[in-house]
């Protein structure tokens, strides 16, 4: 397996003497007519966006960093029938287990989620897949691509699981406005993407594509996931729908390597083309992020309206503050709203800190996939 | 109740080491694991026999290795046989020749009496470290079916408040290097031996220490052993070792996942899962961007 403790070769790039052939269609998507007889790819020829070199050969790799991700995203690889979810259906069926707020919150919250991860999927394949012409970001794309698949199917088997109504949970993204909302603004800018006409290359359209990324790598993905996350883990905390809440940590853990994908993929198209980021755009950038949070606030008073123990929408909304200023910094952007702490202390027992689990009561997630050990 | 056998075992071996001020790594350490299991062997087996004296033997006693006066110590001498002679530490301090004439006088009321159960749970309960465990981390989030619990670790705390070390900046150091001092720069050297966590101790300390421990353990030990990124060298290495060592069993090997989540309660973000600097660099016409790692002329 190709890893990091294999040395890499120090070979002088030598710059191939050929022509590329000319521009045709499908030529950046990797469609294009094959080339017989080109020149092979070199390092330097590879770039993100609007790359004129053969799309097909990964090696040699320019963007070890997409490579790694794609690595550590295998290793992490999990499914969610491995979770039990015994005390979840117990605690669902009880009567009184649970109250009617926590119901409302865990039954939109997971209608969320249950519909995104298909957005964000087939934001994936069907829009920035043929845009970004660079063969290691694709390889993590196909990666994240199955994660999404993964995720969705966590849903299925928690619906199925607890006998949940599935038309009710998989509509709410038509059903439910505020859910709609968040949906509906992610969607604007995955739509021109998806127009057979579009094609980056020009400032308009290269901006174009950085929005989508950043609509869907950032907000939904960066933002959006983690309201979703605390409601779950705060629950969790309480001992209750723990499966879910298990399942939970490890889609963080995935949407953790997406999220700083799509941060990495836009910091290096904004250093291969700094005309791109200028402070118009930068501005519009920020707003973005503003309204993204804003579309979070008005889901979090509509899921949580009277909010429950240890959760209610103000905090919810604190915390989105907190979430988009970190991810202008990522950004490199000034933050969008005034500085404000994590409202969720709790979070670094539930996040931050590593856990020792216990083998018989609970699966590992400190583990990593037989398939990645390495033998010298 | 033909064989009547227990399993005495023993937790808070890492408080032990904390409080003697020897680390988990030391010779100290391989020694005190030793002596400290000798002597609780000397008196289980002590124990059992006077009980045997008191209200009888178990019933299979007659045929046995105690009846034929075997004591676990003695069993290194058979390993050592078995191998052609492999040396293996057979070292004693207490009086070991009069418990023998003992038990073989009075008998024993239990066919074993000593293993060391991994007390994942109940020393939480009882507040001492894990069973003959390093300290996983010296903060963590103990998780189990009740819920989880963070867990800290006093003895550090302790060092460091008595070295005007304990502040805001220290707790979020821990948070940050996932309950590591090994990477925190003001934080002396002498402590930092001492409060190695599970993952910076080299696990073959582990097994010297479990090795000498055996030694006086008629049953096994569940020992598990850590390595933050296990390869195949590494395991074929650690693994020899134990048997080499004679130890009868290992337990779980614990290892890291690829990745982990972005830290949420620090002040900034960890940016430990990004790679490409966010501020993008001026270039004009073909330079090369000086802080792109990615930049093959610049490595």
């Amino acid at each position: 397996m190709l890893d990091w403790s294999e040395p890499t070769s120090q070979k002088p790039i030598v710059v191939p003497q050929v022509v590329l052939p000319a521009e045709t269609d499908g030529h950046a998507a990797g469609l294009g007519v094959i080339a017989r007889g080109a020149g092979r790819v070199s390092v330097d020829e590879k770039a993100m966006i609007n790359c004129r070199a053969d799309v097909n050969q990964l090696l040699p790799l320019k963007y070890r960093w997409a490579w790694e991700k794609y690595l550590s995203g295998c290793n992490n690889h999990w499914m969610p029938t491995e979770v039990s979810m015994q005390a979840d259906i117990a605690l669902w069926k009880s009567r009184d287990g649970l109250t009617e707020d926590e119901r409302r919150s865990i039954k939109r919250n997971l209608g969320f989620f249950a519909a995104s991860e298909s957005l964000v999927a087939n934001n994936i394949v069907l829009a920035i897949y043929r845009h970004l012409t660079n063969p290691e970001c694709r390889q993590y794309l196909l990666r994240q691509a199955f994660e999404e698949a993964v995720h969705t199917h966590t849903f299925q088997y928690i619906v199925e699981s607890l006998g949940l109504d599935e038309g009710e949970l998989f509509n709410m993204y038509r059903e439910v406005p505020s859910i709609t909302d968040k949906a509906s603004w992610a969607l604007k800018h995955t739509q021109h993407l998806d127009d057979p006409d579009f094609k980056t290359g020009t400032l308009e359209t290269d901006q174009a594509f950085l929005r989508d990324l950043i609509a869907f790598y950032v907000c939904f993905e960066g933002m959006w996931f983690y309201t979703g996350f605390a409601q779950i883990l705060s629950l969790g905390r309480r001992n209750k729908m723990v499966g879910i809440a298990e399942q939970y940590q490890y889609i963080l853990r995935d949407e953790s390597i997406h999220l700083n994908f799509g941060i990495d993929v836009i910091n290096q198209i904004k250093a291969e083309n700094p005309h791109l980021w200028t402070r118009s755009f930068q501005d519009e950038v920020r707003q973005m992020l503003t309204d993204a949070a804003r579309l979070e606030a008005a889901y979090g008073r509509d899921t949580m309206p009277r909010g429950f123990l240890g959760l209610n929408a103000a905090l919810c909304e604190q915390y989105m503050h907190f979430i988009a200023n970190r991810r202008c910094a990522q950004l490199g952007l000034g933050p969008v709203f005034a500085e404000t702490e994590n409202p969720f202390p709790w979070m670094s027992e539930a996040m931050d800190l590593k856990k020792e689990k216990n083998f018989f009561e609970t699966r590992v997630i400190e583990y990593q996939n037989g398939g990645a050990l390495n033998w010298e | 109740m033909r064989h009547r056998p227990v399993g005495l075992g023993l937790m808070g071996f890492q408080d032990a080491l904390h409080i003697l001020r020897i680390p988990m790594a030391s010779d100290g350490a391989v020694k005190f694991a030793d002596e400290s299991m000798e002597a609780i062997s000397y008196h289980a087996v002590s124990a059992s026999s006077d009980l045997a004296a008191e209200r009888g033997r178990y019933p299979s006693y007659e045929g046995s290795l105690w009846s034929r006066g075997i004591l676990p110590i003695d069993s290194v001498k058979l390993l050592s046989d078995a191998r052609d002679g492999q040396e293996l530490d057979a070292s004693s301090t207490l009086d070991w020749t009069s418990l023998r004439a003992k038990v073989k006088a009075q008998g024993m009321r239990n066919s074993n009496t000593m293993a060391i159960a991994p007390t994942a749970t109940i020393s939480n309960i009882c507040g001492v470290s894990q069973s003959i465990e390093p300290a996983y981390q010296n903060l963590y989030v103990k998780s189990n079916m009740s819920g989880d619990f963070t867990v800290v670790n006093e003895y550090l705390v302790r060092d460091l408040k008595a070295r005007g070390l304990w502040d805001e900046v220290m707790v979020s150091d821990l948070k940050y290097f996932d309950g590591s001092v090994g990477a925190i720069d003001r934080v002396p050297d002498d402590l930092k031996e001492l409060y190695a966590t599970a993952f910076e101790i080299d696990s073959s300390w582990l097994i010297e220490s479990a090795a000498r421990r055996q030694k006086w353990i008629d049953q096994a030990q569940s020992l598990n052993l850590y390595i933050a990124a296990p390869n195949g060298k590494k395991l074929d290495e650690l693994y020899r070792l134990a048997w080499e060592r004679g130890l009868k069993t290992t337990y779980y090997l614990r290892s890291r996942s690829a990745t982990h989540v972005e830290k949420s309660t620090l002040k900034g973000t960890d940016g430990k899962l990004n790679s490409v600097s966010s501020i993008p660099a001026i270039v004009e016409g073909k330079a090369c961007l000086i802080d792109d790692p990615t930049c093959e002329a610049c490595q």
